[in-house]
């Protein structure tokens, strides 16, 4: 008996004790914050430029302040630490005069070195951020990022494999090989914008099999574009940050050169990986974790007071931001919930205010669709199917564009989506200012569909081989792919089969192009066709379809520098499918001697340049399946007010909040009042 | 090759501590609980003070300590280190990498960012590397998809809120577990037994996730009692350890029931009732001990799986516990948070299961006689 009842007191004890343990180490402080977020998953850095993805951006645009900030009504940039820019008449160099009062959290002004600083890291490349790309517009910064690595590559692993294939392949080099070898080494990416003529047709040259002589002389050339970019990152390196690309003038002001005028530079500079860093606080701690709350230092409407891991992070209005009297939220509270449905729960019961895109399970979500906090719209998302193209029989033309007609989108946005995705009849979604979107084959023809099919030596599906639709495990990708292979087999009589493999398995097959069909998506960037277009360039590494165009590859670059394309339109003229209108838009801005206008009639001709680039993919070409265009959805508690689905132009046009986005520093709550009068 | 025949020599190595003589298994026992002692203390102390206390340790352990943890000691070391190297040679051959990415990422960027975390392309290089940093630095590593902290300081915070959950639950299990098998066990056939062992049986077929969502639906949604999910409060800890205790609770009625059967058929029982005495004093005095014994085995292990926390029930709850790590570890090939997880767990099987014994030992005379 002795025994039995110290046993079960022993139990007790030690389970009490791990109890009070447990309390001690893991109650929060401080009371519910004015706003709670459900913020999907735990954020990877709060290092401005080494952070990607949503849930971070909500965040660090909260902590943190660019040049320029967006407006919560328009999204247009408004002044953030710059009180004002001047942008010289060409769109390439512009100047940015901070604002005295702006503050770091630890009192510190915020100055142009500051801007100097962040940047330069950005680009640092050893600091491997994957946005650094985003801001290769200014002069200097791509050299600096990339031109180092790049030159070892050619003068060392780039040869040597080159040497490799020449002595594998005594007779001509297969298609196949070139292909891993472009793939293997990056080709594309190393040598993107040479100026050496040879490189630049090796680039440019259809897919196929490489003559023996050709490949033997292009080390010669690796070796002298190699030397070329060491002195090209050289001279980066001594100007980028000090006097040339961004650089002060003095303590508050900025001037920041551009390669070519970029319409959405000022946008840019409200991105997260443009904000200012405190070089102090990063220094002391080596860089690696100066973003925790003990140590951060920060210059945004918010500070994070708080961080646990798996629980929540809490902001706390700053007192040294410059514009604290227009903050009215005193604190956030940012979870990181990971189950959407645990989200929705505690936004029923009131302990998360607002549900991001993020965090509304999608599998009620047309339910949810009926209440009057739910808000949804078009989002800057495609959702497609990549088409292996060096696979037979998807290398012809026509199974592809089959393929493309046989799917009846409609079907798929009705019944399997339900929330009002758009069907997609183009890669690049709706809604970009200025972007007129150029003629589609894509809609639903079973007809020409399976005509096309039998064109190509398979009348009726016979013959074609069993293929596959990979995705990655989730259940509303399975649905799709599913209902899209039932369309196939139903529509064209050919054997598919959807299968699936964990996130990890897939990307590896995607990127080996161990796929017939493969589940993609892309969110845009920034609000440009480009961002969407440009993974489709030859041998991209995004592109993982195995397609490629010469005339593809030409049409983005001439957009990339309207300004060189306007002085001497190269041959894509010939093969663009517009040529005359492109041509007269062309010869405009060249005539054009007003500046501003000349800079509209550019930013015409670059869109219709983009657009020129999207006909080939969705009318002549199809490497792609285009699904839908995803939609936004947001829970919002009817007392938060500042929050915007319909954005309300400076020039009184209307647009959709395509990417969702909400500024906290211009939210705000009404508890008491229980009618509401703010437009959404 | 190379790989599969040092694993092959680990398991060797591991099995040869079985068959160690006694002599030899204190000498080494002892010494690498002196060694262990000296490397851990180091951090904390300094190295003279952890080589002192080591040598201490050492000598203590050689004097004091039962052969059975000495036996435990000598298994334990060499397996953590075989744990770990298996483990990274199973995560290697994974498809993917911590740095894979949806956005293509240049060789150069990769290359950078695997000489920061120090994470070669190579496993036997990469498990020499976190070896170096676990025994010089004494840190379980950066990790990569939770950048600025390292692996201890995700676990730290995250292991007393599991233990907290998991020992709560233990205890809800181990009280209805008991409850339920004595009271089937001794009412056999009867409409309680029956009634109870319906309850384990739909203890054991429902997953926790159904279990916690319905307590959801009905404490939360419904009847508000019980905040939904998130953690901070005593109110917040009832729901999932309610939801974690139920599956081992019909574990635990069903061994305490055969338990209860098998030992009231004794002789010892008959002998006790034969003398006269209550039924009652029967069953405390005598037939619990009995009963106990299969429980006490089942509590070792499922407290440790208890307390290294449950991914479903974490992520349902929104629990910031342990189990998210192991799950998110593998998910993300966040390779130090994998290792780190792994040996967490390690640890506490290991300890758990030393508590066994000794329970075993207290609770059986006839084993405690038969020991050293």
């Amino acid at each position: 008996m002795t025994m039995l009842r110290s046993l079960l007191s022993a139990f007790l004890v030690f389970a009490a004790a791990l109890l009070v343990v447990g309390f001690t180490l893991s109650t929060s402080t401080g009371g519910r914050a004015d706003l709670r977020v459900a913020n999907g998953v735990e954020p990877k850095t709060l290092d401005p430029q080494l952070a990607t993805g949503e849930p971070e951006y909500r965040l660090l645009s909260s902590i943190f302040e660019g040049l320029a900030r967006l407006d919560a009504r328009s999204l247009e940039p408004v002044p953030g630490v710059a009180e004002s820019w001047d942008i010289s008449a060409d769109g390439k160099t512009y100047t940015f005069h901070l604002r005295p009062s702006a503050r770091w959290s630890d009192g510190r002004p915020v100055t142009a070195e500051d801007f100097c600083y962040a940047w330069r890291r950005l680009q640092g490349p050893s600091l491997g951020s994957e946005y650094a790309y985003i801001m290769h517009m200014v002069r200097y910064a791509q050299a600096y990022n990339t031109h180092a690595a790049q030159a070892a590559a050619l003068q060392g692993a780039i040869p040597a494999a080159a040497a490799e294939l020449l002595e594998k392949y005594p007779g001509s080099i297969p298609a196949a090989a070139v292909l891993e070898f472009s793939a293997k080494q990056n080709l594309d990416t190393t040598l993107k914008g040479t100026t050496n003529e040879k490189l630049r047709s090796f680039l440019l040259r259809p897919v196929g099999d490489l003559a023996h002589a050709e490949l033997s002389a292009l080390p010669a050339q690796f070796a002298l574009e190699g030397s070329r970019r060491a002195a090209l990152f050289e001279e980066a390196q001594r100007h980028f940050g000090v006097d040339g690309g961004v650089y002060a003038t003095d303590a508050h002001t900025l001037v920041v050169e551009l390669v070519a005028p970029t319409p959405y530079f000022l946008e840019l500079t409200t991105y997260y990986p443009l904000y200012p860093v405190p070089r102090w606080a990063i220094e002391k701690s080596s860089g690696r974790n100066w973003f925790l709350p003990d140590r951060i230092v920060s210059n945004g409407p918010f500070r994070m007071s708080e961080w646990r891991v798996g629980d929540h992070i809490r902001l706390e209005r700053s007192e040294s931001y410059w514009g604290r009297s227009a903050v009215k939220l005193r604190s956030i509270d940012v979870l990181p919930i990971e189950n959407t449905t645990t989200s929705l729960n505690l936004y029923l019961t009131g302990d998360v205010d607002w549900l991001p895109q993020q965090a509304v399970p999608m599998d009620l979500a047309p339910d949810l669709r009926q209440r009057p906090d739910f808000f949804t719209g078009p989002a800057f998302i495609a959702y497609y199917y990549r088409i292996n193209c060096t696979r037979k029989p998807f290398d012809d033309v026509r199974v592809r564009k089959a393929l493309n007609l046989a799917v009846d989108r409609e079907q798929i946005a009705r019944d399997v989506m339900r929330l009002g995705q758009l069907p997609a009849t183009h890669l690049v979604p709706p809604g970009i200012r200025g972007y007129k979107p150029p003629e589609t084959a894509i809609s639903y023809d079973v007809q020409q569909a399976r005509k096309l099919l039998a064109d190509a030596g398979f009348p009726d599906g016979r013959g074609f081989p069993k293929f596959g639709i990979l995705y990655n495990t989730l259940e509303s990708h399975k649905k799709v792919a599913e209902v899209l292979a039932d369309q196939l087999r139903r529509n064209l009589h050919v054997e598919v089969a959807a299968y699936n493999q964990e996130w990890q398995s897939y990307q590896q097959s995607t990127r080996a192009m161990d796929y017939d069909l493969s589940r993609a998506g892309w969110i845009g960037d920034y609000e440009d066709p480009n961002t969407f277009l440009d993974l489709w360039t030859t041998n991209g590494g995004n592109n993982q379809t195995g397609w490629g165009s010469v005339v593809y590859d030409r049409l983005l670059a001439a957009a990339a520098d309207v300004e060189r394309f306007v002085a001497e339109p190269d041959f894509v003229l010939e093969h663009a499918h517009d040529s005359a209108s492109l041509k007269r838009m062309a010869d405009t801005a060249r005539a054009t001697t007003d500046v501003a206008q000349r800079l509209k009639s550019m930013s015409e001709l670059r869109m219709a340049l983009l657009a020129e680039a999207e006909r080939i993919l969705v009318h002549d070409e199809f490497p792609i399946l285009p699904m839908y265009v995803y939609v936004t959805t947001d829970m919002v508690k009817p007392e938060l007010k500042g929050f915007y689905s319909v954005l309300l132009g400076s020039d009184g046009t209307k647009r959709p909040n395509l990417r969702s986005i909400h500024p906290l520093r211009d939210v705000w709550v009404e508890r008491d009042s229980p009618g509401e009068s703010t437009p959404r | 090759m190379i790989e599969l025949s040092i694993l092959v020599f680990g398991i060797l190595v591991l099995a040869a501590t079985a068959w160690c003589p006694p002599r030899a298994t204190r000498v080494l026992g002892a010494l690498l609980f002196g060694l262990t002692l000296a490397v851990v203390l180091r951090f904390g102390l300094g190295v003279p003070v952890a080589v002192i206390c080591g040598l201490l340790g050492a000598s203590l352990t050689f004097r004091f300590f039962p052969l059975l943890v000495m036996r435990r000691v000598l298994f334990l070391v060499p397996a953590l280190v075989l744990l770990i190297y298996a483990t990274t040679l199973l995560m290697y051959r994974a498809p993917g990498n911590p740095f894979a990415n949806e956005r293509a990422t240049t060789p150069q960027v990769e290359a950078a960012l695997r000489a920061q975390y120090g994470v070669p392309k190579n496993a036997s290089a990469f498990f020499g590397i976190y070896m170096r940093r676990l025994l010089l630095e004494g840190t379980l590593g950066p990790s990569i998809k939770v950048q600025g902290r390292t692996v201890e300081e995700l676990i730290g915070p995250a292991f007393p809120v599991s233990v907290a959950l998991g020992s709560l639950s233990l205890l809800i299990a181990v009280g209805m577990g008991l409850g339920l098998g004595i009271l089937a066990g001794l009412r056999r056939n009867t409409a309680i037994d029956h009634l109870s062992m319906m309850l384990a049986l739909v203890g054991v077929s429902l997953p926790n996730f159904v279990l916690g969502s319905a307590g959801m639906i009905v404490f939360a949604l419904w009847l508000r009692w019980l905040p939904v999910a998130g953690w901070g409060s005593l109110r917040h800890v009832l729901m999932p350890a309610v939801a974690l205790a139920l599956p081992n609770a019909a574990i635990i009625a069903r061994l305490a029931r055969s338990g209860m059967i098998e030992v009231l058929q004794q002789d010892y029982i008959r002998t006790a009732r034969a003398k006269g005495l209550p039924e009652s004093w029967v069953v405390v005095r005598h037939a619990l001990r009995g009963t106990l014994m299969p429980v006490v085995s089942f509590l070792g292990p499922a407290a440790a799986a208890t307390m290294t926390g449950s991914f479903v029930v974490e992520v349902l709850f929104a629990v910031p516990g342990m189990g998210q790590w192991f799950v998110k570890g593998a998910i993300n090939r966040d390779y130090s948070v994998v290792l780190g997880t792994a040996i967490v767990y390690f640890g506490l099987v290991i300890l758990f299961n030393l508590l066994v014994d000794l329970a075993y030992a207290w609770l059986d005379p006839r084993l405690r006689s038969s020991g050293p």
